[in-house]
C-alpha cells in the first residue's frame, strides 16, 4: 500500500461524511412533519403518510438513487451525483426517522400532553416546550444507530459516481490489481468513523438520562 | 386580570352565581356509559370533595370540565364561557376555559427535563405573556408557599412524591386558575407524604379558592371540604353538606360505600 494509494481513499473521506450529514439533516427534518401527519387524526394525511413511509422504505436505497439520478434526470431538472444520492438517502431517512419519532412518541407518558393541555399551553408549545425535548432524548440512541446504518450505506453512493471512499476504494483496486488491502483499509476507515458516533450519542444519553428519569 | 379575578372570587360574587356549571353531562366511550345526567354547580370559595367507589367516573367528570376528556352530551359553563357538548370548542374558548381552571393529576405529571422553577414558570411565560423574570418572581413565591424554594434549581427527578405534587401546585397556581381541581393528588403517595399535600391542599381552601376534589381521603372529605358529592356507576348519588352527607347519608348505596370505607 503506497501513500499515494491511501491518500487516494482518505480523500473520500469528506464526501462520506458529507453525505452522511447531509442526508441524516434532511431526514431529521423532515422526519417531524412526516411523523406529525403518520399522527395525525385525519384520515387522509396518516394514508398518505403511510404511503409515503412504505414506499420510501420498502424500495431498495440503490433503486432509489438510480431512479432519482437517472429517472429524473430529463433536461428539467439536473441533479450531480451528491445531489442525487444526498436526496434520496435524506427521503429514506425521513421515513425512518419519522418511525422512530412514533416510537419515542409513544414512550412518553400521556400525562405529559395531558398536563400541558390543562395548562393551556397550545399545541405549538407543547410539542416545542414539553414533548420535543423528552422526544430528542429518547429517540437519540435508536437516531444514532440509524446514523452508524446510513454512514455505511452511503456506500451505494458509490454507484452513481459519488467519489466517497467505497468509490475510491474500488477505482484504487482497479488500477492496482490490489483488492485485500484496499477494502481493507476502506473498512477501517469506516470503523474509524462511526466510533465518534457511537461515543458522542452514549455520551448524550449518560448526559440527558437524568433529566429524563421519572 | 389576575388582581381582578381573585378579588371577585373572595366575596363580591353573590352566592347564587356560579363560577362554575354543568347542566346533563355525560360521557360514554363507544357503548360504555361512564358519566350519565351529571348536574353540578359551583360557587366561589367552595371546596367540593368527590367520592365514591373506583370505575364510578370521578375522574372522567373532572376530565370533561376542562375538556380533556370532551363529554359526549351536556354543557360545561365557566364564566361567561359555555361549551356545548358536540361542538368542537374554539381555541379561544378552550383558553379561556384552562387558563381559569388548574388540575393537578394522580401522577403529578412534572416536566421531567424542565428544573422545578422552569416547570412553574414555563405557562405563566407561553399562555399569559408574563417574561421570564416576572415567571420566576412568580414561581418562586409559590413555591415558596409549598415548602420548597430551595428545590427551585433541582430537576423533579431529585424531588420526593409528596414534594413532586406540591410543586404541581404551585405549577397550577401560577396562572392564577379561579378553580383547581385535583384528581387524587395523594393516591400514589404513601400515607406520610400524602400529608404535606393535603396540607398544602386545606390552607389552599382556607385561603379561599374554589376546588373539586376527587379523592378517597376521607378525612379531608369530611373535614376540609363544604360539600360531598358520591359517585356510583357515572351517577351523582347522593350529595351534600360534608358533615351530613358523610355521617348520616341518605341513600342505600351511599351508606354501603361509607360503610366500606369508613375505616380510612
Amino acid at each position: 500500500m503506497t501513500q499515494d494509494m491511501l491518500l487516494t481513499m482518505v480523500s473520500g473521506v469528506p464526501w462520506t461524511i458529507a453525505l452522511t450529514a447531509v442526508a441524516l439533516l434532511i431526514g431529521v427534518v423532515l422526519g417531524i412533519p412526516l411523523c406529525a401527519m403518520r399522527m395525525s387524526k385525519l384520515v387522509v394525511l396518516r394514508m398518505v403518510a403511510n404511503t409515503l413511509i412504505l414506499t420510501l422504505r420498502a424500495i431498495p436505497p440503490i433503486v432509489w438513487l438510480f431512479f432519482i439520478f437517472f429517472g429524473l434526470d430529463t433536461g428539467y431538472v439536473s441533479l450531480n451525483p451528491f445531489q442525487a444520492a444526498a436526496i434520496g438517502l435524506g427521503l429514506i431517512t425521513a421515513a425512518n426517522m419519522a418511525e422512530i419519532y412514533r416510537g419515542a412518541m409513544s414512550a412518553i407518558h400521556s400525562g405529559q400532553s395531558e398536563a400541558s393541555m390543562a395548562l393551556g399551553l397550545s399545541t405549538y408549545h407543547r410539542f416545542f416546550d414539553v414533548l420535543g425535548p423528552q422526544l430528542f432524548r429518547v429517540a437519540l440512541p435508536s437516531a444514532a444507530s440509524y446514523a452508524i446504518g446510513l454512514l455505511k450505506d452511503s456506500a451505494i453512493a458509490s454507484t452513481i459516481g459519488v467519489h466517497e471512499i467505497a468509490f475510491e476504494a474500488s477505482h484504487v483496486s482497479q488500477r492496482t490489481f490490489r483488492g485485500l488491502d484496499v477494502y481493507a483499509v476502506a473498512g477501517l476507515l469506516y470503523i474509524l468513523l462511526s466510533l465518534p458516533i457511537a461515543w458522542a450519542s452514549r455520551w448524550a444519553d449518560l448526559h440527558l438520562r437524568a433529566r429524563v428519569a421519572r | 386580570m389576575s388582581l381582578n379575578s381573585s378579588s371577585i372570587t373572595q366575596a363580591d360574587v353573590a352566592p347564587k352565581q356560579p363560577l362554575l356549571r354543568l347542566d346533563a353531562v355525560g360521557k360514554t366511550f363507544g357503548t360504555h356509559v361512564v358519566l350519565e345526567d351529571i348536574d353540578l354547580s359551583l360557587a366561589a370559595g367552595e371546596v367540593v370533595a368527590i367520592i365514591g367507589p373506583s370505575g364510578s367516573g370521578k375522574s372522567t367528570l373532572l376530565r370533561c370540565i376542562n375538556q380533556l376528556e370532551p363529554p359526549t352530551t351536556g354543557r360545561v359553563t365557566i364564566g361567561d364561557t359555555t361549551i356545548e357538548a358536540g361542538h368542537t370548542p374554539t381555541r379561544r374558548e378552550l383558553m379561556v376555559l384552562r387558563r381559569s381552571i388548574g388540575m393537578v393529576f394522580q401522577s403529578f405529571n412534572l416536566f421531567p427535563h424542565l428544573t422545578v422553577l422552569r416547570n412553574v414558570s414555563l405557562a405563566q411565560e407561553r399562555v399569559m405573556g408574563r417574561t421570564r423574570e416576572q415567571a420566576d418572581a412568580v414561581s418562586m413565591q409559590l413555591l415558596a408557599r409549598v415548602g420548597l424554594a430551595d428545590k427551585a434549581q433541582q430537576f423533579p427527578s431529585r424531588c420526593s412524591g409528596g414534594q413532586q405534587q406540591r410543586i404541581a401546585i404551585a405549577r397550577a397556581l401560577a396562572l392564577d386558575p379561579q378553580i383547581m381541581l385535583f384528581d387524587e393528588p395523594t393516591s400514589a403517595l404513601d400515607p406520610e407524604l400524602g400529608l404535606e399535600v393535603l396540607s398544602v391542599m386545606r390552607e389552599l381552601a382556607e385561603g379561599g379558592m374554589t376546588m373539586i376534589v376527587v379523592t378517597h381521603e376521607m378525612r379531608f372529605a369530611e373535614n376540609v371540604s363544604d360539600r360531598v358529592i358520591i359517585m356510583a356507576d357515572g351517577r351523582i348519588v347522593e350529595q351534600g353538606p360534608s358533615g351530613t352527607v358523610m355521617r348520616n347519608p341518605q341513600t342505600e348505596r351511599a351508606q354501603r360505600f361509607l360503610h366500606a370505607v369508613k375505616d380510612r
